[in-house]
């Protein structure tokens, strides 16, 4: 199996389906090195005992996916990386687990996370934090720093995340893969825990594009157990990975290559605009005005939404529970140590926010700002196609560097949570290294129910760039 | 102090359970007394990772019950979430409506000709059940996620006979357009109701007490009626009515304080983010108004006009809308309001109020039904062969003259026929001949008796007594 780590979901499949390498050992070997490896990169929260597989086909067909532990898993753990889910196991499914099945994909595990999604770093987390496979000394990113870390050490050619406000992008920048946040209502949030319901979108995680995209085929399309999910006809994803990116129109938002951004962070975004131009593409200077208000409104209406999503951990019916003579302790000791500090903060900070008094001081004003977001991006689409953005204002940082201060760890997701107060679409890719050897990502963002333009272009990028087919050196083939 | 100076100002807060096969954000079934936790899914149970999706029967029927209040429907309406930590609550947030209602300012009109006026209604979920034990509290959620339909009065009700008056016509109209069944027992319907007394002539409200914990109309004017004399008493010795929640003692009839100080609860509701808006389109709202149909009151005017039936009648026929439909659809095939209406209430509502459903336990179509009251009023059926061939019909879709052959029932009115029976009688029985023509009249009654025993009660008994008292005078003479 020493062929696997350098290969493509799609062409593992294929080696599947042609008999050329057999499923059930394909399924065991990914199992076994994410085992081996995770005394490294603790990325992994269960590495299930046999993989769970679908019975039904597709173009990745026996491929190995590992699911963030906020994906629901009929019959298995779901700890959403918290004390208080301790003991839970997922009576159902959700709706993305069932597609990966119809689709015939074998679960091998659930990955590390910030606890229940509320962290950049995957250090807030029961289980430990998650190493970056580039630099073990540094996080991978998060909340779904565990499926990035995963997927850069090729011990999953792909996995799921979700993104509320960066959650996929930012560990796939930092951990050097692809990883893509659909148009909110693109993928049904149906067992997946919610964190920011209003701004929660499930993703994929893959090291290229082509992976992506059959990927989304997959996981996209309506349901009728999620109220939020669009009936929007769902494209073939892969029919346009060789359309080019000649004519198409790249916005560049100048907030985003502002003062503070890491010179070879800048130095690697410039090149991709170059890339763009020598295929076609035509590079025009946009402006995303609100861009500074972002972050504020997030952490606002997502700490709202979580507050009142996370009252449902209160110790009576499953999970953690501290058992005292009153009903009012058995809620105080039971959330109380079973929520982390950061998870704690959360709740503070949404129940304070939506409180008498303050909610038209602060919710109210944060979805003003979010529908001036929304018609930033609808006036910058007037003039591009996608737009083009760093991922982060800087590499992967060391593990405790920002632990000690929550404000500088919520910037982390200054360029990224725009895209979920707008609902828009947004991957990010590898586009080039530090001189440190820490990958740099590129982030594209593109029109409401348009990942089909993220696709085209990104995968245009990657057939004339091999930055995606690095692997950390000691996740490469010699390591099997 | 004159306790005359008072005026009392009710305002009641409804919930009624709407009538739909399932839960308002689930599938689950909402059938009532069913083993604890059974009618529960993950959804309904609040498990991580689920979301609500709305059940549509359950808007349809709100609109429709907005509309028979003559609300104002909300061109688009959303749902909002009410935060607060209770066991009952699985998500410890209940789906509710809040700032917009789905309807308002709407009436209730009273047979008194007063209208109390209906601030809004408003869809919400319920919440589980608890049951006390020693050592701890049991949990059912099989009602968790049952739609409600919350109806809030204006402060307009005087007494708490009106109260009384406004919930009996509140029900009746809900029981009509079919959107609730209403049943306090089965908590379909529960009420909350605000007190408070002014001086008469005043404009400003007095400091309300809210009463709880009542589990029947009667509870709920008992209950307003104590409190009213409680706070009469309270206001004419000087002192001042405490803002409180009191709960109804229905063993020791009297309401008792729960908490004074009210618990500063701040619900922080905010829309719920799982729920997209919802249009309320033109066509849904006419589709319902159309079928609210004639309401209670309007009916009970109607019959009273048409029929002349006195009030005993009219409020039984209009008190259950199938038994006033049944009773006009019968009419079309024997047109005496009167003579149908009295075999309605008495006969047939004996048969169907030992039926365990009642109404809907009935095959008996109002042809058959009519053909009974005509046949009883033309003698061909005397009344205990009528009562039992609608035994037998209302149960059956068999037509009622071939019950009458089958049961060997029909009267016999022939004048021949029976004095051939007279005659046999008379023969038989010489001492009672003898007693009747000794004066003693009365024994004609035995006679009669002996041929219906013989006919097995099909002589038609007038007729039989005529024929006897004819051939008896001929034997005087």
């Amino acid at each position: 199996m020493k062929e696997f780590t350098e290969m493509s979901g799609v062409k593992l499949a294929r080696l599947i389906a042609e008999h050329e390498l057999d499923e059930v050992q394909v399924g065991t070997a990914s199992a076994a090195r994410s085992r081996a490896m995770d005394a490294d990169l603790n990325c992994f929260i269960s590495v299930y005992p046999q993989p769970i597989k679908g019975e039904g086909d597709s173009a990745l067909r026996g491929v190995p996916v590992a699911l963030k532990d906020n994906i629901s898993v009929r019959g298995k753990p779901l700890t959403c990386a918290s004390k208080i889910l301790s003991g839970y196991t997922a009576p159902y499914d959700a709706t993305v687990t069932v597609r990966l099945k119809q689709a015939g994909l074998q679960i091998i595990g659930s990955t590390n996370m910030d606890e229940f999604a509320f962290g950049s770093s995957t250090e807030n987390s029961c289980y430990g934090p998650t190493a970056n496979p580039w630099d073990t000394g540094r996080v991978p990113g998060g909340s779904s720093g565990g499926s990035a870390a995963a997927v850069a050490a090729r011990l999953v050619p792909c996995a799921l995340g979700s993104d509320t406000g960066g959650s996929i992008r930012q560990p796939a920048a930092l951990c050097g893969v692809v990883g893509m946040k659909p148009t909110y209502g693109r993928v049904s949030r149906y067992g997946l825990v919610a964190f920011g319901s209003s701004l929660d979108q499930i993703g994929p995680f893959t090291t290229n594009f082509e992976d992506c995209a059959h990927l989304l085929n997959v996981l996209c399309g309506a349901d009728p157990r999620d109220s939020t999910c669009a009936s929007v006809a769902v494209p073939d994803f892969t029919a346009v990975l060789n359309s080019g990116v000649k004519g198409l129109t790249i916005g560049i938002p100048r907030e985003y290559y502002a003062d503070g951004l890491d010179s070879q962070v800048r130095a690697a975004l410039e090149e991709v605009q170059e890339v763009f131009a020598a295929q076609g593409a035509r590079c025009v200077p946009v402006s995303l005005p609100h861009t500074r208000y972002a972050v504020a409104a997030y952490y606002i209406i997502a700490s709202s939404e979580a507050s009142s999503n996370l009252q449902r951990f209160d110790g009576i019916r499953y999970g953690r529970r501290v058992p005292r003579d009153s009903l009012g302790e058995v809620y105080g000791y039971s959330r109380g140590s079973g929520f982390g500090a950061e998870s704690k903060r959360r709740i503070f900070l949404g129940t304070y926010c939506l409180s008498s008094g303050y909610y038209d001081a602060y919710y109210i004003r944060a979805l003003k700002v979010r529908t001036l977001i929304r018609r930033d991006f609808e006036q910058a689409f007037t003039q591009a196609d996608v737009l083009l953005t760093p991922t982060t204002p800087a590499p992967a940082f060391l593990r405790g560097e920002k632990t000690g201060d929550p404000l500088q760890m919520y910037l982390s997701d200054v360029f990224t949570s725009s895209a979920n107060l707008a609902g828009v679409p947004a991957v990010s890719f590898p586009c080039g290294y530090t001189r440190e050897g820490l990958p740099v990502g590129a982030q594209l963002i593109g029109r409401a129910f348009d990942e089909e333009t993220l696709i085209r272009a990104g995968n245009a990028y990657q057939q004339h760039t091999a930055f995606h087919a690095r692997i950390p050196e000691k996740y490469g083939p010699e390591s099997v | 102090m004159d306790q005359n100076q008072f005026e009392t100002v009710i305002g009641l807060e409804v919930h009624v359970q709407l009538r739909t096969e399932s839960k308002i954000f689930c599938a689950c079934s909402t059938e009532f007394a069913q083993p604890p936790n059974t009618n529960v899914c993950p959804v309904c149970a609040g498990y991580p990772g689920v979301l609500p999706v709305l059940n549509r029967a359950v808007l349809a029927l709100a609109v429709r019950v907005a509309s028979a209040f003559g609300c104002t429907v909300q061109e688009s309406i959303y749902f909002e979430r009410k935060n607060y930590f209770y066991p009952d609550l699985p998500k410890n947030y209940q789906i509710s409506q809040y700032k917009v209602p789905l309807g308002k300012n709407g009436g209730v009109e009273l047979e008194t000709g007063r209208t109390i006026c209906v601030e809004r209604v408003h869809l919400e979920e319920d919440a589980g059940k608890l049951t006390h034990k020693e050592g701890g509290s049991l949990v059912d959620l099989n009602r968790a996620g049952t739609p409600l339909l919350e109806i809030v009065s204006m402060p307009d009700i005087r007494s708490p006979r009106e109260a009384f008056e406004y919930l009996r016509t509140l029900k009746m109209i809900l029981q009509y357009i079919e959107a609730s069944d209403c049943d306090m027992e089965k908590g379909s319907l529960r009420c909350d109701a605000n007190i408070s007394l002014r001086r008469r002539g005043e404009e400003r409200l007095g400091t309300k007490v809210e009463l709880k914990n009542m589990n029947s109309f009667r509870g709920v004017r008992d209950a307003l009626t104590h409190e009213q004399e409680r706070q009469k008493e309270v206001l004419c010795a000087g002192r001042t009515v405490v803002q409180e929640t009191r709960l109804w003692n229905v063993d020791r009839q009297r309401t008792e304080s729960m908490r004074t100080k009210e618990e500063a609860h701040d619900y922080r509701y905010f829309p719920d983010p799982d729920l997209p808006d919802f249009s309320v389109p033109d066509e849904l709202i006419a589709r319902e108004a159309a079928r609210v149909g004639e309401l209670p009151l309007a009916r009970k005017k109607r019959f009273a006009e048409r029929y002349s039936l006195d009030e005993g009648q009219l409020e039984v026929l209009v008190g259950q809308k199938a038994l006033g439909d049944f009773f006009e659809a019968a009419l079309k095939y024997y047109s005496q309001p009167r003579e149908i209406a009295k075999w309605i209430i008495g006969p047939f509502l004996e048969q169907v109020n030992a039926l365990p459903q009642g109404m809907r336990g009935v095959s008996i179509s109002s042809q058959n039904f009519a053909k009974i009251v005509q046949y009883f009023s033309e003698g061909k059926l005397n009344n205990l062969a009528a009562k039992k061939v609608l035994a037998t019909a209302v149960l059956s879709t068999q037509d009622v003259d071939e019950i009458i052959r089958e049961q060997g029932l029909e009267q016999i009115s022939g004048e021949d026929e029976l004095a051939g029976y007279v005659r046999d009688i008379i023969s038989e029985q010489q001492e009672a001949v003898s007693q009747y023509l000794s004066g003693k009249t009365q024994a004609v009654m035995f006679l009669v008796g002996q041929v219906m025993k013989k006919t097995r009660g099909n002589a038609n008994p007038k007729k039989v007594k005529a024929l006897f008292e004819k051939e008896l005078e001929k034997k005087r003479s």
